[in-house]
Parts: structure tokens; C-alpha cells; sequence
């Protein structure tokens, strides 16, 4: 893959990252709650 | 090496995704009505907000973590509270660093402004303004209180070094 077609593909991610988390209903709870049993379950005490 | 391109393009798709995600998440909660465990949030605008006498803060024994905020600049967080004496107060640890004070620059901003703040405790919000304790007998109790509370080994010394710096959440103006 060209440098040029990284460069979209990265920015075409992000992007569909960010509105996925931002409009789709129950993203962004769901990843805050896997996030949350990571740490949880993986932290130092 | 054309293998070692493409490992390293995957690889950075594989860490941009959850970067992204990190830093969507805090900014659709940096205008949320309160913080989650995770992400500072915005300006507590839900519950009543008090205006009577200074309460009995002894029923903040049983809570563990309220939620703060600054008016300047509007952001808030979950922090401790500690009930010590008739007075309530939250502490900020790790500020002896760098990246504690990065971390914990919430303490930075009341410490440097005017330190006008809002906590929402069991949905009520109670305006205060942050004072910052430094030194004298109250940290004992305060020390005493994070301990037998939170398992937190601060001490009255460590405070007075300023490892951990308290805010008592003293009424506005008083």
C-alpha cells in the first residue's frame, strides 16, 4: 500500500471510529464498560 | 521487507483505533451532565441545588466518591470525600510529580483560581468554594480519615510535603 493510500485509510478509520462512538446508540457505553472490567480486572491493587 | 511495511501499517491501524476511541469518548464527555468513572465531564446541571444552612455532613461517611466541579474552567470529576471534624474535604494525590500534577491538574486550576466549585451528592448540589489545607492538627484527622476510608496510606507528613494536597469544601464566602 502507497504512503498516500495509508494516509486515507487511517483517516477513513478515525473517522468511522469517531462517529460510530459519537451517533450509533450503545457504543460508546459498551466500550466504556469493556474498558472498565479491563482495568478492573487487570489493575495493581 | 515489504512484510515489515505492511506489519507496520497494520500495527498502526491497531493503535490508532483505540487512541481514537480514547479521545472520542473524553470529548463527548467533556459536555456531559456529570463525569463517568473514566472521563471528566461537564457542568452538573441535574438536582436541586442547596441553599439552606450548612448541613450534618456525617451522611457523607457512607459515599464514597462525588462528583466534582470547577466552575473555572467547567469541568468535573469523581474524586474521595472525607468527613472530618463537621467539615468535608477531597484530596489530589500524586502532585509531587509531574505527571501527577498533568493527571491531577483539576487541584493546579483550584489552587491558582478562585476555586468556586459544585458537588452533586446524592443528586443535591451544594456550591462550595475550595480551600487548600497545608499544614495544621486537621490533617491528622484527615489522614486518619483516608486511611480507615479509602486504605490510603497518606499521612499529615505527606501532605505537609505536598504529595497530597486537601481542599476543604468550605461554603462560599465563609
Amino acid at each position: 500500500m502507497t504512503s498516500k493510500n495509508y494516509l486515507i485509510l487511517c483517516v477513513a478509520v478515525a473517522v468511522v471510529v469517531s462517529l460510530s462512538i459519537l451517533f450509533v446508540p450503545g457504543v460508546a457505553k459498551t466500550i466504556e464498560r469493556e474498558l472498565l472490567t479491563f482495568l478492573s480486572t487487570n489493575a495493581r491493587g | 521487507m515489504q512484510i515489515v511495511k505492511i506489519a507496520l501499517q497494520v500495527l498502526g491501524v491497531l493503535l490508532l483505533i483505540p487512541a481514537v476511541a480514547m479521545a472520542t469518548l473524553r470529548f463527548e464527555k467533556s459536555s456531559a451532565d456529570g463525569p463517568s468513572i473514566l472521563f471528566p465531564g461537564g457542568e452538573l446541571m441535574a438536582g436541586d441545588l442547596y441553599t439552606g444552612p450548612e448541613p450534618n455532613w456525617s451522611f457523607t461517611d457512607d459515599i464514597f466518591t462525588i462528583e466534582m466541579q470547577l466552575n473555572d474552567p467547567l469541568s468535573s470529576r469523581l474524586i474521595w470525600i472525607l468527613h472530618s471534624e463537621g467539615k468535608i474535604y477531597i484530596a489530589s494525590g500524586y502532585m509531587s510529580t509531574t505527571l501527577g500534577r498533568l493527571w491531577k491538574h483539576w487541584a493546579v486550576q483550584a489552587d491558582e483560581g478562585d476555586g468556586l466549585a459544585v458537588v452533586r451528592i446524592d443528586g443535591i448540589r451544594y456550591p462550595r468554594q475550595l480551600v487548600r489545607i497545608e499544614q495544621g492538627p486537621a490533617l491528622d484527622g484527615l489522614a486518619a480519615v483516608m486511611s480507615s476510608k479509602y486504605s490510603s496510606p497518606t499521612t499529615r507528613q505527606s501532605i505537609e510535603a505536598g504529595s497530597t494536597w486537601v481542599f476543604e469544601l468550605a461554603a462560599p464566602g465563609a
